[in-house]
């Protein structure tokens, strides 16, 4: 029948319904740009969220800003720029064809994305610890409302108010720091999401350049997961210094 | 080689017996695993055909309670939930999904003469993800059932019973579905069109198609992370939305809205996209204003992201939001106008039919403008404070989503029926089930028009007296457009049966899906088409394109000549 | 008296703003009208003159740019025009004049509470309003959205939790407040309302859902559409009468000869003493008010007083001034009562002295 009679089309990496494989590549690579589109519309809901809070209760987000450690921030911060350069060495040597390489730089930048998640597990396992956490969960051990809060959360946040140097009394503790850890947590933690859905991709396409898929021909699939590598890494960028640094 | 579609027409192998895209495989698995646009266009429509059914069984349910005021079948928390339900379920899971995921899949391809989207798998991925989500929204009601509205407006949400988390979840989840659909349509339409198809020949219904597609790829993605907010707020207590813990309510609504609004344009623009198709067949002409009709959709998805806030203008918004607010929305009227003053135009010196589908597509016209009209009444301030969450808002955008959006639908499903399916139906059956959901459905909601400016607010499960014989004029009206769908599932179902075949272009259409065999080959055509024309070119159409009956009867008939 | 007439279309105007937005009102209705007869007429018109039959073959179009432009630009002066005057009216709704009176509302799930100036706290769902007097609403909610909406002012605003929203009217007709059964009984536009007289009806516009098996007095189940409350435009003369007594007694206390123990036992009940203070003598997280009338009071920190007229107002007023021994774990808030309330709380509360 005429309709199988599509065999002899063009390079085994060609889907039946291109043409040609840059009618192939551009529409891949432009639906990317879509979706990374969505990303960023996605994120922007919360970076609203928080530019209005912190317009609202300024004193809140600057003490909490002092309760973030902002040295595992900065060492996390180096750590996605590295992932990212290492992402774009990647698809620069599965372009020129060199799967040896290609395949030892997506490992590093999964190794760069463990780095991370551990450094952000060590983050959120102490805040838990402790008990700096959003809404009513604001100083409750572990989730745990029953028990009294350890003497590091009193600890913390009094140093925090210090280093904010804000005009309040010292037992004054903004109210709304429960806002600013509710924004804290979704966005890192979705954040979060993002990065072990990349791991996942990066692992992916890792895999089949291994398998031999890639060639300096056909790249597309590394190309477009290091484009989305490269929105996750920047999304990072803005946070870091939102949630971190500003005080 | 390549068929140049517009001179020679119908390509395909055979019309007998010639492979198609229904019998080119077989078996459960063929359908559920499959990556052809047109099977997962075809299982879309049934899926949003059983949502469509479920959500008026409520609608049926609420005109029924409303009959007499007290308790009619229900308590008013029952009702809440069936209301509420109702709303969900028709806007997440029927009309987003309706014309763009079902008859955007079949034919936004085969109109581009593509052989199929530009992400098969996507878009296979996409109906699974509406599957999944259609099972959240099923747990939701089954297990204690949610009575927010479908707005889920916050403190109330927040403080809801759980069965909130899983209906939100279930509207993110499908709010995924329809973005990646929209990515999909995005690429496909610019990297996939057949060669001959430049912007200018694109047909309108891809023209619409495609503003819907961008705003579900920009709007959607503020919805998923509102209702993750609000999904957080019941579970983590963050405090942004729920004023007991230092949130903020009005924050929600204009989070919501800023999506909420470009979904109304997710929803009538590709209502509106089926009725040139339709106009321009039956009237077998151009559309007057081509590239202002294209344009004005383009202006429509953009104008829909700044408009948002009309929603809340009593909600305590500052005036100056509310000004401008109000200003930005006087201006949508104007790409609305431009497409209603172009179809009229296009009617002149056409030659018009009335198929069943084109009496939707007029019918479209007088309801959309009734229910664009109406709208300038709650655009208007002053006006606005007065009617603003009343009856009259209901019967607006009833106008508007069922007037518009449905019609349209129902034209596109009576339309398109026949190349999908490859069956004839019943014309005078389908007249008959026009003119019952013609009128049942003016009888519904033009009386609640009345009660709205009267002052009868919404979501009300009782009402004064004054208010009875309106309600029962608006239920009333509801059974005859029910029974109106009964009729149109019986000569649907009449027509898979014993349907008469289709030939492949029985309405004489010039449109590029038209060229293709009925029902289409399982690639659209069997050989790239090179389009040597528009899709409302019927001058430039010669005769044997315009032919509405079998390709054989022109050959009989020409050598009979 | 002439009530004003409602249309088929609005409620009567009973508002000095009513008629600003009832002209917007109908000059948006007719334009809607014409520019409907115009698209429909041609529409109907195209379709008979161009009706398919034998013979009949379409024209294709040729480019009509200054058409095109035309109605695309001409509407834009008509919509500019509506939003000018739209808002002005809008502006004029917002902004109250300077010799309002302020009337605090608290909304609440399925409730209206009006404070009127001088901490005059009405019953539930009834809102007293001077005739030709502005009359400014500021709202809270203590719960959920709620919405204000009285149709016959054609006012309405969010009660939004957490923040303040206000809005404001004068009314220019009294209630014509006649006995009723059913809402029939009553003039156009009004409800049969509480105690069996008329009313103007306020309702609840934003969605405030529903519980489970709870009902009001009425033994209704309460929910969204039962949040009404009665308006009642009374003269000034009146209005400032009620200001200055407070409240009336309940009407089915009202006229009986124990006329002030039935209505300090109501205000007990609605008022949420019973919360904390029993009448039969058991123990609570606050004094019993068996035999308290007339009793010596021992004061937590030092002295006493006799439970008389003065102490006994203090202690609704002001709760923290004199705490009795071994209470002082609970802190109740002061109650704004008006004397007259306070005068029969205390009748009731001699009654369980006796």
């Amino acid at each position: 029948m005429a309709s199988d009679a599509h065999a002899h089309h063009g390079p085994a990496y060609l889907a039946h319904h291109f043409e040609t494989p840059a009618q192939q590549f551009d529409a891949a690579k432009l639906g990317m740009w879509a979706f990374l589109a969505q990303e960023v519309l996605f994120f922007s809901g919360l970076f609203v969220a928080y530019g209005i809070f912190r317009n609202w209760y300024p004193e809140a987000f600057s003490i909490g800003s002092h309760l973030l450690d902002w040295q595992m921030g900065g060492i996390n911060t180096v750590i996605l720029l590295a992932s990212s350069f290492t992402a774009a060495m990647a698809v620069r040597a599965s372009q020129v064809g060199d799967r040896k390489q290609t395949t030892m730089l997506l490992g590093l930048t999964i190794v760069f994305a463990f780095g991370f998640m551990v450094v952000k597990y060590f983050e959120y396992t102490h805040k838990i610890h402790v008990g700096i956490l959003p809404g009513q969960y604001w100083g409750c051990p572990s989730f745990d409302c029953g028990t009294a809060a350890p003497e590091a959360f009193a600890e913390e946040v009094a140093a925090a108010i210090d280093a904010a140097h804000l005009n309040a009394g010292p037992g004054m503790v903004p109210y709304h720091l429960r806002s600013f850890f509710g924004i804290y947590f979704v966005m890192t933690g979705l954040h979060g999401i993002h990065v072990l859905i990349g791991i996942g991709l990066i692992a992916w396409i890792m895999r089949r350049n291994q398998k031999g898929e890639f060639s300096a021909d056909y790249n597309t699939p590394v190309d477009i997961v290091a484009l989305y590598w490269h929105l996750v890494d920047l999304i990072w960028i803005y946070l870091f210094p939102l949630l971190y640094l500003i005080d | 080689m390549t068929v140049e579609a517009g001179t020679a027409v119908p390509s395909g192998d055979a019309h007998e017996g010639g492979d198609n895209y229904l019998t080119h495989e077989t078996g459960l698995k063929s359908w559920l695993f499959t990556l052809d646009h047109k099977r997962i266009g075809l299982m879309y429509l049934v899926s949003v055909l059983v949502m469509f059914f479920l959500g008026g069984v409520m609608a049926l349910l609420v005109r029924t309670e409303l009959l007499f005021n007290g308790e009619t079948i229900m308590e008013a928390d029952t009702y809440n939930k069936v209301f509420t339900l109702h709303g969900a379920i028709m806007v997440f899971l029927f009309i987003i999904p309706s014309v763009p995921a079902a008859m955007g899949n079949f034919f936004l391809p085969i109109m581009l003469g593509a052989k199929d989207v530009a992400f098969p798998r996507l878009n296979l991925a996409s109906f699974w993800i509406y599957g999944f989500g259609t099972i959240f929204a099923i747990v939701a009601i089954v297990a204690g059932s949610v009575d927010t509205g479908w707005t889920f407006y916050t403190p109330y949400s927040a403080r809801a019973d759980s069965s909130v988390i899983w209906m939100t979840l279930a509207a993110f989840i499908l709010g995924f579905s329809s973005i990646l659909t929209g990515v999909n349509f995005i690429a496909t339409v610019h990297k996939m069109r057949a060669p001959g198809i430049h912007w200018k020949r694109l047909p309108l219904f891809i023209w619409g198609i495609y503003a819907t597609s961008v705003i579900q790829v920009l709007a959607t993605p503020v919805l998923a992370i509102t209702l993750l907010l609000l999904i957080m707020e019941k579970t983590l207590t963050i405090g942004i939305f729920d004023p007991a813990l230092g949130g903020d309510p009005v924050l929600y609504q204009h989070f919501f809205w800023f999506y909420s609004h470009p979904a109304v344009y997710i929803m009538i623009l590709p209502g509106m996209a089926v009725v040139n198709e339709l106009i321009a067949t039956f009237s077998q002409r151009k559309i007057f204003g081509y590239m202002f009709v294209a344009m004005s959709s383009v202006a429509l998805a953009l104008l829909g992201f700044l408009v948002w806030g009309h929603h809340m203008f009593t909600s305590g918004m500052s005036e100056y939001a509310t000004m401008v607010f109000s200003a930005l929305t006087f201006l949508v009227a104007i790409p609305s106008g431009v497409k209603v003053f172009n179809w009229v135009a296009t009617l002149y010196e056409g030659s018009i039919s009335f198929a069943s589908p084109m009496l939707y597509g007029l019918s479209f016209i007088v309801l959309f403008t009734i229910g664009g009209l109406t709208g300038l009444f709650l655009g208007t301030l002053s006006t606005d404070i007065h009617l603003h969450d009343t009856y009259f808002v209901v019967a607006h955008f009833h106008y508007v989503m069922v007037g518009g959006t449905v019609f349209g639908f129902l034209g596109g499903l009576h339309y398109w029926w026949p190349k999908m399916t490859g069956k004839m139906y019943d014309e005078k059956l389908a007249r008959v089930s026009w003119f019952l959901v013609f009128v049942g459905f003016n009888v519904t909601f033009f009386s609640q028009f009345i009660m709205g400016s009267q002052g009868m607010p919404r979501r009300y499960y009782d009402y004064l007296d004054q208010f009875q014989p309106l309600h029962m004029a608006s239920s009333g009206g509801a059974y005859i457009l029910g029974l109106g769908f009964i009729v149109m599932a019986y000569l649907f179902w009449k027509s898979l049966r014993s349907g008469e075949k289709a030939p492949p272009n029985p309405w004489a259409s010039a449109g590029y899906e038209w060229m293709t065999t009925t029902p289409p080959h399982p690639h659209n055509f069997a050989e790239t088409p090179v389009m040597k024309r528009g899709p409302y070119d019927y001058h430039l159409c010669t005769e044997e394109e315009l032919w509405d009956g079998f390709p054989e009867d022109f050959e009989a008939k020409k050598a009979k000549a | 008296m002439t009530e004003p007439q409602g249309t088929v279309q609005l409620p009567p105007q009973l508002s000095t703003i009513a008629p600003e937005v009832d002209d917007m009102y109908y000059l948006i209705y007719w334009i809607s009208v014409v520019f409907f007869v115009v698209i429909t007429g041609a529409m109907l018109y195209f379709m008979y003159k161009y009706r398919r039959r034998p013979g009949r073959k379409a024209k294709a179009p040729g480019h009509a740019t200054a058409l095109e432009i035309a109605w695309t630009v001409a509407p834009l002066f008509l919509l500019v025009y509506l939003f000018h005057m739209g808002f002005q009216t809008y502006i004029h709704g917002s902004v109250a004049p300077d010799d309002a009176v302020d009337v605090r509302v608290r909304a609440m799930q399925w409730n209206w509470e009006f404070e009127h100036p001088g901490g005059v706290i009405d019953e539930m769902n009834l809102f007293k309003v001077p005739v030709n007097k502005p009359v400014r609403v500021i709202m809270s909610s203590s719960d959920v959205l709620h919405s204000l909406f009285i149709p016959a002012f054609r006012v309405k605003r969010d009660a939004v939790p957490g923040m303040y929203t206000s809005l404001w009217f004068e009314a220019t007709e009294l209630t014509d407040d006649r006995e009723c059964e059913v809402d029939a009984d009553c003039p156009e536009a009004h409800q049969c309302g509480r105690n069996g007289t008329c009313a103007l009806p306020l309702f609840c516009t934003e969605y405030c859902g529903a519980p489970q098996n709870i009902q009001d007095s009425a033994g209704r189940n309460t929910n969204h559409s039962t949040m009404m409350a009665d308006v009642r435009v009374i003269t000034q003369e009146a209005y400032q009468e009620f200001l200055e007594l407070g409240p009336p007694p309940p009407p089915e206390c009202e006229g009986s000869d124990d006329m002030m123990e039935c209505w300090g036992e109501q205000l007990y009940a609605v008022n949420g003493c019973v919360g904390c203070h029993s009448v039969d003598g058991s123990a609570g997280p606050a004094p019993t008010w068996q035999g308290l009338w007339g009793a010596q009071r021992a004061f937590d920190g030092g002295g006493s007083a006799v439970a008389d007229e003065n102490y006994i107002r203090e202690s609704i007023l002001q709760p923290q001034a004199n705490i009795v021994e071994g209470y002082t774990a609970v802190n109740m808030p002061p109650y704004r009562l008006s004397d007259r309330q306070i005068d029969a709380i205390i009748a009731y509360m001699q009654t369980l002295s006796e």
